[in-house]
């Protein structure tokens, strides 16, 4: 199917580019960019036309953080429903998790994956494998042979590598297998059962807690074995203003580490838990006022290289349960661009496409993440057009969010993967399998 | 109807609170009338074990003439997967009108009045609040001093853990007594300190200038958890003792929410002392609770208070 994306700004920071353009996909590729193209232009094959007056064009939105629960919990998430609200989200790739049931820890789970994503045939799907097996913490997975399957990063997300010899040898062991390292950073002492930040909430409630400080020495000895072992880190939803500040500071010393941020921390401080209700309920937890502030400079200052959801949906059923019984996390995909708008209204809209395609494209080292010629025919389209959050029309199966009914400054219009058009203002469309 | 409940004393305003420890000062003078709570199906719903709170409601309960249905500990479907909601549905479907809960975890009774259609009354969540504790440490206060009201008054311990401090700090608040809070700063964060609540470490430094002490329950889980050292460590700075009782006024009085370790927030000299108010709290605890039941259910008496005596204190 060919496509042609008419009328827009094109904002593709891959080759600095920012101006009026239309864009050719053909055969799945981006075939041509130019002032002005006809549909009927080079008239081979059947051109469909999507009006892009008054929007922004850009090469399509990666996720690198969402938990599509499959296999074993599809009561939450399938990957069918999760690839759907990625395209109604306007991301065109996601990167998933591993911390599924099983864990995503052998070759065969990883292809079963990619099997179940083709399946879908809606955004992309790049597997990430567990460090450890079982995500136990103790022996290592085998990286190359995940590789060879398709994984395209690390991570026991969900948990921290809490040995630290465990990781570095980990890390040592990986370093020439392609694929980032990526940290969840919660030291499980310092976390222990805590349900929320240490804070002036947590005190008032009574509620266990923990520190920032939690994340924080995580944070440290993790770049320390980054700069030490020379394997990529990447460190997954950061919340503290000291994370940012230490991840400053292994930079000025030269290691190779990157860095994201999800919609919830910038927004949301730990005020947000109200009557001991769970949407608030996420690890990392909300933190303080002054975190927010600061994870918003670190944006501005490009200390944060990615913008990520952690989609991680749950039941409703399991999110109205008491604090300590519920489990932590947000259904992120629907609501993340308004809500990354909303919380940075000043950032140069290159900056904004960046954090988003670009930039994770490069850290997982995937393709996408660019509109030159001959690359993927992946582009979302969006708008500055006020829209208000609706968690009943989530694709989704979690309808689990603290942004439900929060009114946002951009939204996602069209959503185009190969060439098809997967979504367009709300709408999506079921998408032929290649 | 109408949906009043108490899960934490900070729902009631200033002048409501007052309401009802002046309903709770006229319960403890004379017997209410027991037929208070008619034909009303109270339900206590306690998931922790109890017996001075479990015992002073079923006492208050059968005092106003309530229909009191028991559930043990453990006999709940809450265990079998039955959720919150579905327990509130089946309790109201069968006529329960009240249901007074205690449970181990911080917010449960919050859950259980969002779905339940009648009244809730908390006897204690977590680490989070025990509004009837309060209320009635609250009246011994009231009883003893005639007002609440500049009071100056210190809990002593683990206030962090303590739903008891927590319930206290906010009844304290808004009567306008000021609140020290002292213990060790693992069981009692310097950021607890706001406004008219102050945080401080010495206790000695402390008693000559109180009204009144609540000692607070120490948990040997602490010691497991490494937030306390021994004891006797405990014991050398907070523990109320002959020598420590010298350092108070001679109006000041000493309370503690029970059940107290002897040896650990006090020693035996402290049940000899003119001052060792435990005895009226408990008492207390039963016309606290008659007046709660009586509010949830038929609102606070429209009457004038009655009038505040002149403070005994310079």
């Amino acid at each position: 199917m060919n496509l042609l994306i008419r009328g827009g700004r094109v904002v593709d920071p891959s080759q600095s580019l920012d101006a009026k353009r239309d864009v050719r996909i053909e055969n799945g590729l981006i075939a041509q960019i130019s002032e002005h193209l006809e549909p009927d232009d080079w008239g081979f094959g059947e051109t469909g036309v999507v009006d892009a007056e008054n929007a922004i064009v850009a090469p399509g939105f990666i996720d690198m953080h969402v938990h599509l629960r499959e296999p074993g919990q599809t009561h939450k998430e399938t990957i069918a429903t999760g690839t759907a609200a990625a395209v109604a989200g306007g991301f065109t790739s996601v990167a998933c998790m591993p911390n599924t049931k099983p864990p995503l820890d052998t070759p065969a789970l990883i292809t079963e994956v990619l099997r179940l994503a083709g399946e879908a045939a809606l955004a992309r799907v790049y597997p990430i494998a567990a460090i450890t097996k079982d995500r136990a913490g103790r022996e290592l997975a085998p990286f190359w042979r995940l590789h060879d399957a398709g994984a395209v990063a690390f991570s026991d997300d969900g948990s921290t590598v809490a040995d630290a010899r465990v990781l570095r040898q980990a890390a040592l062991y990986a370093r020439d297998v392609p694929g980032v390292f990526i940290e969840h950073c919660e030291d499980p002492a310092l976390k222990g059962d805590a349900v929320m930040n240490e804070g002036d909430a947590s005190l008032r409630f009574g509620a266990s807690a923990a520190p920032g400080l939690a994340e924080d020495v995580i944070v440290a000895r993790d770049l320390l074995i980054c700069g030490e072992t020379g394997k990529p880190f990447h460190l997954a939803h950061l919340s503290t203003a000291t994370s940012v500040d230490l991840v400053r500071f292994a930079r000025s010393r030269g290691t190779a580490c990157t860095c994201e941020v999800t919609p919830h921390h910038l927004l949301l401080d730990d005020h947000r838990f109200t009557d001991f209700r769970a949407d608030a309920k996420v690890n990392p937890p909300l933190r303080g006022q002054r975190d927010c502030e600061a994870l918003r400079a670190a944006v501005r200052d490009g200390t944060i290289d990615v913008l990520a959801t952690d989609h991680a949906p749950h039941t409703r059923e399991e999110k109205a349960g008491l604090l300590a019984d519920a489990p932590p996390g947000f259904s992120g995909l629907e609501v993340a661009l308004g809500a990354y708008a909303l919380a940075l209204p000043d950032l140069p809209l290159e900056r904004f496409v960046a954090l988003l395609s670009a930039n994770p494209a490069r850290i997982l080292g995937i393709p996408g993440g660019t509109l030159r010629v001959g690359s993927l025919g992946d582009v979302t389209v969006f708008a500055e057009e006020r829209w208000t959050a609706d968690v009943s029309r989530f694709q989704s199966l979690g309808k689990n969010t603290p942004f439900d009914g929060w009114t946002f400054p951009r939204r996602p219009i069209a959503t185009v993967v190969a060439g098809n058009l997967l979504m367009y203002r709300g709408r999506l469309a079921a998408r032929t399998p290649v | 109807m109408q949906r009043r409940n108490l899960l934490d004393l900070d729902e009631l305003e200033a002048g409501e609170l007052r309401g009802l420890l002046d309903q709770a000062q006229r319960f403890g003078a004379s017997p209410p009338r027991r037929d208070l709570l008619r034909d009303i199906i109270v339900v206590n719903l306690f998931f922790e074990p109890s017996t001075r709170t479990y015992t002073s409601f079923a006492i208050a309960e059968h005092l106003v003439g309530a229909d009191v249905i028991a559930l043990p500990p453990g006999s709940s479907s809450l265990g079998k997967g039955e959720t919150i909601a579905d327990t509130a549905l089946t309790l109201a479907a069968m006529n329960v009108r009240v249901i007074v809960t205690r449970h181990p975890e911080s917010g449960f009774p919050y859950r259980l009045a969002e779905s339940f259609e009648g009244h809730v009354i908390n006897a204690g969540d977590g680490c989070h609040a025990h509004p009837t504790q309060a209320l009635l440490d609250l009246l011994t206060l009231r009883t003893e001093f005639g007002r609440v009201e500049g009071l100056r008054v210190a809990l002593v311990g683990d206030i962090l853990h303590s739903r008891v401090a927590r319930s206290n700090i906010l009844g304290l608040q808004a009567l306008g007594a000021e609140v020290l809070l002292v213990g060790p700063p693992t069981l009692l964060p310097a950021s607890m300190e706001r406004g008219r609540v102050k945080v401080l470490r010495s206790l000695d430094d402390v008693l000559p200038h109180v009204d009144a002490v609540m000692l607070l329950r120490i948990q040997r889980e602490r010691i497991a958890a490494a937030v306390l050292p021994e004891l006797d460590d405990y014991a050398r700075n907070y523990r109320m003792d002959a020598r420590r009782l010298e350092l108070l006024a001679p109006h000041a009085i000493v309370m503690h929410p029970g059940p107290y370790n002897r040896g650990v927030e006090l020693t035996e000299e402290v049940f000899d002392f003119r001052g060792w108010r435990y005895a009226q709290q408990v008492a207390h605890g039963v016309s606290a609770r008659m007046a709660v039941l009586d509010y949830v259910v038929n609102g606070l008496p429209v009457s004038p208070a009655p009038p505040r005596p002149e403070s005994i204190l310079v």
